[in-house]
């Protein structure tokens, strides 16, 4: 203890109040724990605002913006013009509004709030140090900690985030202006989320991709259609090239690239975004004082309750290891604060869904075919593809296919892709049907609402039963 | 890669099968579902089908042998993947797609091949809710036998499981039926049940005077001996009853097969599905053990007697309200322990055990009561120490948290062991007498009937008292039937006179 220290006694503490600690926080508190939340920075952490919160807001007023002006088709002229900053205010409100929310319900929970970047002292010791000068720091007895720092941009070398023109996507999405070009490197799901948005809103994007496609994590024709769509936005792609390096020039940067053979390009940008991934926050949080163990990439190992190697210390969400999703996050904070309740709750799902928010969507959950064959079942896929969907083709996106993938002798639904509008809400009936043990045959004889998207999920499910009416058979 | 094939389950709940044939020969290149052996079970010859598409590397068992489920029959070598030496085989295939989970589960004897194959890796379906309840009841969900669509594992399931294992005994509180259960009434539906009346008795008939129907179907039921008038309509013509061709295929199929069914039955196991096997093993066992020691190992003779308790039920009346004020319940069951206790003091060759090795009668000077406790795992005998140093209200207060904790199963090992002298109140449930056994080593147990009013005979009249009847438990080696009744007269007399118990 540093002398000065306030000591303090909980039972849980929590460090990082995104979605996964917040969550841990408040079920705790349900369960008459006594929890105090640490928190560095800001109530809801990335998701909230830095990632999926503010960067769906910014795709839906992009979408808007462009959609309003390319209806012509439709019999609709326009030609929106687009106010950045007013748009980034609208989203700070939207922000504001959740974030607020969270500090609400905690509080409402009997949690209490810290501010402060904790650090361990020991097993069952945590030192919060208090931001700015003279602020000093306070010494938090735990009987039980969750670990729930997330996860932070990974920086490539030569691209520093400090520096004007190079923007993580946290700052990209709070850009006051639209910029006029932008190179964007990574086309991974936070790369082309954001290569849509500005895309849209009329900035000239250039994609660099060290890996020779688009969504790299996803199969190829899922990814596809992304790609199609992108380039009718004029975004221009380069695979195969890493980038290297920067500088200014005249009124904006040039940003250079290389592929394997060695061979440099040059891209003019004003700004350049760098999304080639995220790293787990471990580095801060002087781990070994507690013997709490990283693997080499600094994700640290939890059971099926989110223990650490330390019995009464847990981590959760991205700090927990891929896939690095707030729902997932979420999931497990409840988890481990029903475990430290002493209830019988484990991290037992079948599937964790994930959606890109590209145009088209994605929406995955559970197993591809080819898992499902590794894993030892015998894989059978139904599919329907969007163009032949009645409400597909009213809203003016056709573009994509649902895609079940089932255990043919038993039918157990196994996993599901989608691609194609609405697939981040599509996916939702699959991954339920997944942790329902639902088989092909429960998906097809539910009724699903005519003209609807949905309707897409029973026909592919119908599909792989070879008896779909509105395809043809496999 | 080396893709090992085991003889699937070829026909239900068939265990093995005799090779009639083998359709294919090694190093014979062989595609999906093409059909490689002919195997015969005791229902009918089945072509078994190639898996996949490869060449056959190994043929194990000849023809004419016959193979259990589950045995690997042929290998193959997968197409388009590198072979490796034969003597790895069956360790190859087995590491190939070893999970942790794998690992767990690999312990358990195989079930079926053919569901190794189509369920991947050890995966168990069922809803989350089921999975929760689960853990809750700490079941492995892994191993519970799936009764929903495809094998899904339902809640139903997951609470059978959980008390297969010890089936509980005096404890009626838990779900379906248990052995004890006489009535015989099934409680919930269960799959059990449901399966065996599908062997029930031939398919009702419909027995009409007058049935509408196509000619064809005249003659159908003409070929297969079936009367018309007996067969279920399936729907009406002119307000009559009209029967299909299919209605009357049905009947005729259903007909022989509940013959059929009715005859294995007969030749087979009388009972059939109606008896329910259930593992004696866990804690059933456990007790069952017990039981069988003390009952084999010390002779046993009861005594039985009754007490008029009519004082008893004033001062515990009197007393309650003054308990219940610090929150304590106060049962009969403090005043029946303090009595035990002071009884002992007086016949203390009651409170021993025999010590067989060392040939000596061992008399404690202690006086702990273990309290025999009917729980959902079966039967517990928590106990509370020290009686005779402890007021009723402690000792009711510490039999009330043993006896929880025994239920809710949170009891320590400790809290179980070191009477001296155990109580057993059936009559909580019902009953006047019963045959106590001894809770081994111990020398004596009182078992305590139903106290309730009953006709007893005073100056001449027969009155209606409250009436505590006691049936105790000797090991006759140590004690004599003279100290038993002597003891039980003890115990009598401080039951009627409470009051005496203040002077102990």
């Amino acid at each position: 203890m540093v002398v000065g220290d306030i000591s303090t006694g909980t039972d849980v503490l929590v460090i990082g109040a995104g979605p996964g600690g917040y969550v841990a926080a408040i079920r705790a508190g349900q369960l008459d724990l006594d929890v105090t939340l640490v928190e560095k920075d800001a109530y809801g952490g990335t998701c909230l605002n830095y990632g999926c919160i503010p960067s769906k807001a910014m795709i839906t007023a992009s979408d808007l913006a462009h959609e309003a002006g390319h209806a012509e088709e439709m019999g609709i002229y326009a030609d929106p013009e687009v106010e950045m900053g007013e748009m980034v205010g609208w989203k700070d409100g939207v922000v504001d509004q959740l974030t607020g929310g969270v500090e609400k319900l905690c509080k409402a929970n009997g949690v209490e709030l810290m501010e402060g970047r904790a650090e361990f002292a020991s097993e069952d010791k945590a030192r919060i140090v208090h931001g700015g000068e003279g602020q000093g720091s306070e010494t938090v007895e735990f009987e039980h900690a969750i670990v729930s720092t997330g996860s932070r941009p990974i920086e490539v070398p030569g691209f520093d985030f400090g520096d004007d023109p190079v923007l993580d996507s946290r700052q990209a999405l709070a850009l006051e202006e639209v910029p006029e070009s932008l190179v964007i490197v990574g086309a991974g799901y936070i790369g082309m989320e954001l290569a849509g948005v500005f895309a849209k809103l009329g900035t000239d994007v250039t994609v660099v991709e060290m890996l020779d496609s688009v969504l790299p994590g996803y199969e190829d024709d899922l990814a596809r259609p992304v790609k199609k769509r992108a380039e009718e936005l004029d975004i221009d792609f380069h695979f195969g090239e890493a980038a290297s390096g920067w500088e200014e020039s005249g009124d904006g940067i040039t940003v250079r690239t290389e592929d394997e053979e060695g061979t440099v390009s040059e891209f003019g940008a004003e700004k350049v975004l760098v999304a080639v991934g995220r790293e787990p926050v471990t580095d801060t949080l002087e781990l070994e004082n507690a013997g709490v163990e990283t693997d080499e990439n600094g994700f640290v190992q939890t059971d099926d309750r989110a223990r650490t190697n330390v019995d009464h210390i847990y981590a959760i969400g991205d700090v927990a290891g891929e896939p690095m999703l707030a729902h997932k996050a979420s999931k497990e904070g409840q988890v481990a604060a029903e475990v430290i309740a002493g209830e019988p709750s484990a991290l037992d799902y079948q599937a964790v869904p994930a959606a890109v928010f590209t145009d088209p969507e994605i929406g995955t959950v559970g197993m591809t075919e080819q898992e499902a064959q590794e894993q030892g079942f015998e894989p059978v896929v139904g599919k329907f593809p969007f163009n032949a969907s009645g409400r597909a083709l009213t809203t003016g996106h056709a573009d994509g296919f649902v895609r079940v993938v089932a255990d043919e002798p038993s039918g157990f639904l196994l996993g599901a892709q989608i691609v194609g509008p609405e697939a981040s809400e599509l996916i939702a009936e699959l991954g339920f049907a997944i942790e329902m043990g639902a088989t092909l045959e429960d998906v097809a004889a539910t009724i699903h609402t005519h003209p609807t998207l949905s309707e897409a999920v029973m026909e592919a499910a119908e599909n792989a039963l070879g008896h779909a009416i509105h395809t043809l058979n496999r | 890669m080396v893709r090992e094939f085991k003889l699937p389950d070829v026909g239900e709940g068939v265990a093995e099968g005799e090779i009639v044939s083998w359709l294919v020969e090694e190093g014979d290149p062989v595609t999906e579902d093409q059909a490689v052996a002919e195997v015969e079970t005791d229902k009918a010859i089945v072509e078994v089908p190639s898996p996949v598409d490869g060449t056959v590397r190994e043929i194990i068992p000849e023809e004419g042998e016959v193979v259990e489920v589950g045995s690997v029959i042929i290998t193959f070598d997968v197409e388009g993947e590198e072979a490796e030496p034969a003597d790895e085989t069956t360790e190859s295939a087995t590491s190939e797609q070893s999970t942790e989970s794998q690992t767990e589960t690999a312990e358990e004897p195989e079930v079926s091949a053919d569901e190794e194959v189509s369920t991947g890796e050890g995966r168990v379906f069922a809803a989350p809710s089921a999975r929760r309840l689960a853990r809750e009841l700490g079941v492995n969900i892994a191993t519970v036998e799936g009764t929903g669509p495809s094998g899904r594992v339902t809640e139903q399931d997951v609470r059978q499981a959980a008390e297969s294992p010890d089936v509980q005994d005096t404890s009626g509180s838990t779900e379906g039926p248990s052995p004890m259960d006489s009535s015989g009434s099934t409680g919930g539906p269960s799959p059990e049940s449901t399966g065996g009346a599908t062997s029930g008795p031939a398919p009702e008939s419909a027995d009409r005077d007058r049935t509408l129907a196509a000619p064809a179907t005249r003659r159908i039921a003409e070929e297969q001996g079936v009367n018309l008038n007996a067969v279920p309509a399936t729907e009406q013509r002119d307000g009559e009853a009209f029967v299909t061709s299919e209605a009357v295929m049905q009947y005729a199929e259903a007909q022989q097969q509940a013959q059929q069914e009715q005859a294995e039955t007969a030749a087979a196991t009388p009972a059939g599905e109606q008896v329910e096997r259930i593992q004696y093993k866990g804690v059933r066992k456990t007790i069952g053990d017990a039981m069988s020691r003390s009952k084999y190992t010390s002779p046993h003779v009861t005594h039985h007697d009754t007490a008029v308790v009519e004082n008893l039920v004033d001062t515990r009346e009197r007393l309650k309200p003054k308990a219940e004020e610090q929150g304590i319940r106060l049962t009969y069951m403090p005043f029946v322990m303090k009595a035990v206790v002071a009884a002992l003091k007086q016949h203390p060759k009651l409170n021993a055990e025999l010590d067989e090795e060392a040939g000596e009668i061992l008399r404690k000077k202690f006086y702990n009561v273990g309290v025999a406790t009917a729980t959902d795992a079966g039967l517990m005998v928590p106990v509370v120490d020290d009686v005779d140093q402890k007021g009723l209200l402690q000792i009711s207060s510490e039999v009330n948290e043993v006896v929880q904790k025994a239920r809710d199963r949170s009891i320590s090992r400790d809290e179980l062991q070191g009477s001296t002298f155990s109580v057993t109140n059936f009559g909580a449930i019902g009953g006047e007498y019963a045959t106590p056994i001894l809770n081994y080593p111990e020398a004596a147990i009182l078992g305590i009937g139903e106290l309730k009013q009953r006709p007893v005979v005073e100056d001449g009249e027969v009155v209606a008292k409250h009436t505590l009847p006691i049936s105790l438990s000797i090991d006759h080696r140590i004690v004599d039937g003279a100290d038993a009744a002597a003891f039980a007269n003890t115990f009598i007399e401080y039951v009627e006179n409470p009051e005496l118990l203040l002077l102990e």
